[in-house]
């Protein structure tokens, strides 16, 4: 795949600016500052896309907190043809039995990954988990799963930036746009 | 081996009509999540004397959610009809939970796993899902609340005689209970 050397060339629209994702972030931190005052929380972010979202989100917590990360194998990754099952490619770094866990995602479209998570992480016995997603795509759901917090539901589009990518590509951009879909369309016949 | 993988169970052969089927089929292994394909057969029209017109079976049941799909990846002239089902069946049987997969979702659920190139490739072609010891499923088969409309445990595509014979058996169930049309 050969993206633009300027990315934003790539990006047809931008749905999410910098700044509305700035406050998105703030309003969502305060929130969960707020529902969890008195206690502690431990936060555990789905590499990698959540990353960027996992960063700005801890430090608009204010209770003591604990952050872990965890990675997935993704369908028609590497780990498909070897395995066709998706696995824990890094698991959680500390025992999460006994504590309220809120699990950090960048988007939550089918629910696929989301659903397996849970399943896994229910069975290592939290007091609690929640879900906070800065991104809803509600129209792609095939598994219903209740989300605690959610910074924006977006359109039945695809989007890249701050976390989400293509091809690997375009994580570092500082908004959520539209990817081309000429961009694509190219990429997967390169 | 995870805590999740041990309760897998080997998962029988299983023929699919198109190829996207087989596809999405795959994907919902590699999550782990349990699937029945064509399980039950729901009557949508009947005749004067109760006799089973039209039925139809969504292609996919996943019984932890709860959820029929059905997907309409096959040529556009068939959507229409499809939805006209669709909607016919929640109507019907506005307790069955089902969602329509377009093909766009198809597509889109390609892009998102970087497979984009394969929705050409698979456009019209018969789906196989071979069995192997990679491709299996969680769950153990049961069909929910809609039991009694057909058969769960059967996981291939059935032909048109078929379809029509278990679809006069579900009516036949449905007796007197059955919905008027």
């Amino acid at each position: 795949m050969k993206p633009s050397p300027d990315m934003k060339q790539d990006v047809a629209e931008i749905l999410l600016t910098e700044e509305e994702i700035r406050a998105k972030v703030a309003e969502l931190g305060a929130r969960i500052t707020a529902d969890y005052a008195g206690g502690e929380l431990t936060l555990v972010s789905v590499l990698k896309g959540s990353l960027p979202f996992m960063a700005d989100l801890m430090r608009q917590i204010d209770v003591p907190l604990r952050i872990d990360l965890m990675e997935v194998s993704s369908y028609g990754g590497a780990a498909t043809e070897s395995s066709g099952l998706v696995r824990i490619l890094k698991d959680l770094s500390a025992p999460i039995d006994g504590r309220d866990v809120l699990l950090v995602e960048d988007i939550i479209d089918t629910g696929l990954t989301l659903n397996y998570l849970l399943r896994y992480l229910r069975g290592k016995n939290p007091r609690s988990i929640k879900i906070c997603a800065l991104l809803n795509k509600p129209a792609r759901r095939l598994v219903e799963i209740p989300i605690d917090y959610i910074g924006f539901e977006v359109p039945d589009r695809f989007v890249v930036g701050y976390g989400l990518d293509y091809g690997e590509v375009y994580r570092n951009l500082r908004f959520v746009g539209v990817l081309r879909p000429e961009a694509y369309e190219e990429q997967s016949q390169a | 081996m995870s805590e999740l993988e041990e309760s897998r169970e080997p998962r029988p052969d299983c023929s699919f009509a198109h190829a996207s089927e087989a596809e999405l089929a795959r994907i919902l292994d590699f999550y782990q999540v349990a699937w029945e394909y064509e399980p039950q057969v729901f009557p949508i029209l009947w005749d004067l004397e109760g006799n089973v017109l039209e039925s139809f079976a969504p292609d996919f049941y996943l019984p932890d959610m709860d959820l029929f799909l059905e997907m309409t990846t096959l040529q556009q002239r068939l959507v229409r009809k499809k939805n006209r089902k669709v909607r016919r069946l929640r109507e019907l049987y506005p307790h069955v939970r089902i969602k329509l997969f377009y093909a766009r979702d198809f597509r889109a659920l390609m892009l998102k796993y970087g497979r984009a190139a394969l929705v050409s490739e698979l456009s019209g072609t018969v789906g196989q899902f071979a069995p192997g010891p990679v491709e299996r499923s969680i769950g153990d088969g049961s069909a929910g609340d809609l039991s009694g409309l057909g058969s769960p445990e059967v996981p291939e595509r059935r032909s048109r005689s078929a379809r029509r014979r278990a679809a006069r058996r579900a009516a036949a169930a449905y007796a007197a209970g059955s919905p008027s049309v």
